[in-house]
């Protein structure tokens, strides 16, 4: 018989983060989707409904929460506990490139081979890793967005052009995320049926479970 | 488009071209289609040009001084043109006994189209405002019986206007609650815009039947939609961006003027589309707030004129803007603290234990 190890990787922070980040991106996407073809447009505007400001105010309230997310995680990238942190799931070593590489060989069904980590395997990493320097440049481009009078934010959007050229790539972007949720999702789940660890369950207890040697 | 309608029985006083931007305007505030521009344009060049008697009581002009500055078009010559005016009292030539003859004999012929500018007192008999020895309520009275349709144009005729505020001292009231038994377009305004008043009579014109109104008596057309819903200001409404204060920097960037009075939000009517005065400007435009002056009783009603009107919903509490960036704020001191309690507990723990290891 197995034996597993209960092991705390996930701090109360690094959930907060998740959950904030989680709900508010499938927020962003839906109302954004909203704001970039609002389609109830014809029959619901008028002056005692306010059908696209309140859809821009839930938006704009979900970015608050999106930046803030995003604030928490870039903390935890280098003051995070030992899992948390960039090094651990960051392919700049032997170990994580390795990981890298299996578990690609591993998501094809190329490999049984399955490392057990409590941490982020090494694809993930990078994908999180990644997801969060759009989500910094979605935040940007937001901020230049709805501050468009704002000099501090001007200066800082203008790194990607103009209003419209911010906005296109804010649109872009927000179809990444769309994408990055099914994605997530599915692997999460699929990894959870597969495998040991409950991918699942530690974002909410913050335990993974390990064969223990 | 046939050509020769154009060609023929156009007035020698206005170009072809200001007569067929004048009809396009005028179709375009009907809110009908442009393929209708043609159909305006036969009607408004029939030779049988439709006779108008233009009756003056409790008023100030204005109505008519309005009518009179739009000039591009030059719609002065249009209306003179295009319509018969038989009678009216501060364009016709004739005065005194040769005038009041004139009105006899236009409300002999019949069959014109009744124009009415100003309120009627009803009071002690009407003496409040008598021409030639005649009360306003006589007059309009016996006008009104061979009239095939009536307009009132400005808020007086339409509903009293400012005689009749509160305590009304001369009984005044509009056109429609004198005349029960025929049509009566109300064309509300202080002043009123020329061009829904030429679309008004255009209308007629075009279809022979008056224009759908709303509860009010007005032409959906131009009084079909809030100001407040077609108003170039309204971003800054729901951003939350108001001016405070006449003279404040919020004003000088010209942001919305809900809170230093603004009726938009009540009022019905076309202006920010139509504006005034051909140099594109209404009174938001300029920086003063709707006075809600195409609303029955807007002096009894929207006074104080620069109050904010209670009850109006503004989107996110303080405008959306506004409040996120408030609820910004606040997530992110949330955000802090939650940092520094845990860069906080760290050092802490580093210090009590002497170990390296954060795990």
């Amino acid at each position: 018989m197995a034996v597993y190890e209960k092991k705390y990787v996930w701090s109360v922070l690094l959930r907060l983060f998740h959950w904030a980040f989680a709900l508010s991106i499938f927020t962003l996407i839906v109302t954004g989707l909203y704001i970039n073809w609002p389609w109830t447009n014809t029959w619901m505007e008028g002056s005692h409904q306010f059908t696209m400001a309140t859809m821009r105010w839930i938006h704009f309230t979900a970015g608050m929460i999106f930046i803030c997310a995003v604030i928490l995680r870039l903390y935890l990238w280098f003051f995070g506990n030992k899992y948390e942190r960039l090094t651990d799931f960051l392919p700049i070593n032997g170990r994580n490139v390795k990981n890298l590489f299996s578990t690609l060989l591993y998501y094809a069904y190329l490999t049984n081979e399955h490392e057990e980590r409590a941490g982020h395997n090494a694809l993930a990493g990078t994908a999180y890793f990644f997801t969060i320097i759009l989500a910094v440049i979605q935040a940007i481009t937001g901020l230049y967005l709805l501050y468009p009078e704002n000099s501090f934010f001007v200066s800082l959007g203008s790194i990607f052009g103009t209003q419209q050229e911010a906005r296109f790539i804010h649109h872009l972007i927000n179809w990444y995320f769309a994408w990055f949720i099914l994605v997530h999702l599915y692997i999460v789940v699929w990894n959870s049926i597969r495998n040991p660890e409950g991918l699942v369950s530690s974002i909410f207890d913050g335990h993974k479970f390990l064969h223990k040697k | 488009m046939d050509r020769s309608i154009f060609m023929g029985g156009i007035p020698k006083t206005i170009s072809r071209r200001g007569f067929l931007r004048a009809c396009a305007i005028a179709t375009a505030a009907m809110g009908l289609p442009m393929e209708m521009v043609t159909k305006v344009a036969e009607a408004a060049e029939n030779p049988q040009r439709p006779r108008v008697v233009w009756l003056h009581f409790q008023e100030c002009t204005g109505c008519s001084e309005s009518l009179l500055r739009a000039s591009h078009p030059d719609l002065a010559s249009l209306i003179l043109d295009l319509i018969s005016l038989d009678y009216h009292e501060t364009l016709m030539a004739a005065a005194g006994k040769q005038a009041e003859e004139n009105l006899e004999k236009a409300i002999e012929k019949g069959d014109y189209i009744l124009v009415v500018e100003g309120g009627i007192p009803l009071r002690d008999g009407g003496v409040y405002c008598k021409i030639g020895g005649r009360t306003a309520v006589e007059i309009l009275k016996k006008a009104a019986e061979k009239a095939v349709a009536i307009i009132a144009i400005g808020t007086c005729a339409s509903y009293g206007g400012v005689q009749a505020a509160k305590p009304n001292p001369t009984g005044a009231v509009g056109v429609g609650d004198i005349i029960k038994n025929k049509p009566v377009i109300n064309v509300p305004g202080c002043p009123p815009n020329p061009y829904n008043f030429l679309s008004t009579v255009l209308y007629y014109l075009t279809f022979k039947k008056l224009p759908p109104t709303d509860k009010w008596g007005r032409p959906l057309f131009a009084f079909g939609r809030k100001i407040h819903d077609h108003c170039e200001r309204r971003p800054h409404f729901d951003e939350g961006r108001y001016v405070e204060q006449f003279g404040d920097q919020g004003h000088r960037l010209g942001f919305c003027l809900y809170k230093v009075g603004c009726k938009g939000p009540e009022t019905y009517s076309n202006c920010p589309v139509i504006r005034f005065n051909d140099v594109e400007v209404w009174p938001v435009s300029v920086g003063n707030g709707c006075y809600g002056c195409t609303e029955p009783n807007f002096w009894d009603t929207m006074t104080p004129f620069h109050k904010r009107l209670p009850n109006v919903k503004i989107p996110g509490g303080k405008g959306i803007q506004a409040s996120a960036t408030e609820i910004g704020k606040t997530a992110l001191g949330v955000t802090a603290a939650a940092i520094a309690v845990h860069a906080g507990v760290g050092i802490a723990k580093k210090l009590a234990t002497g170990s390296k290891s954060e795990e």
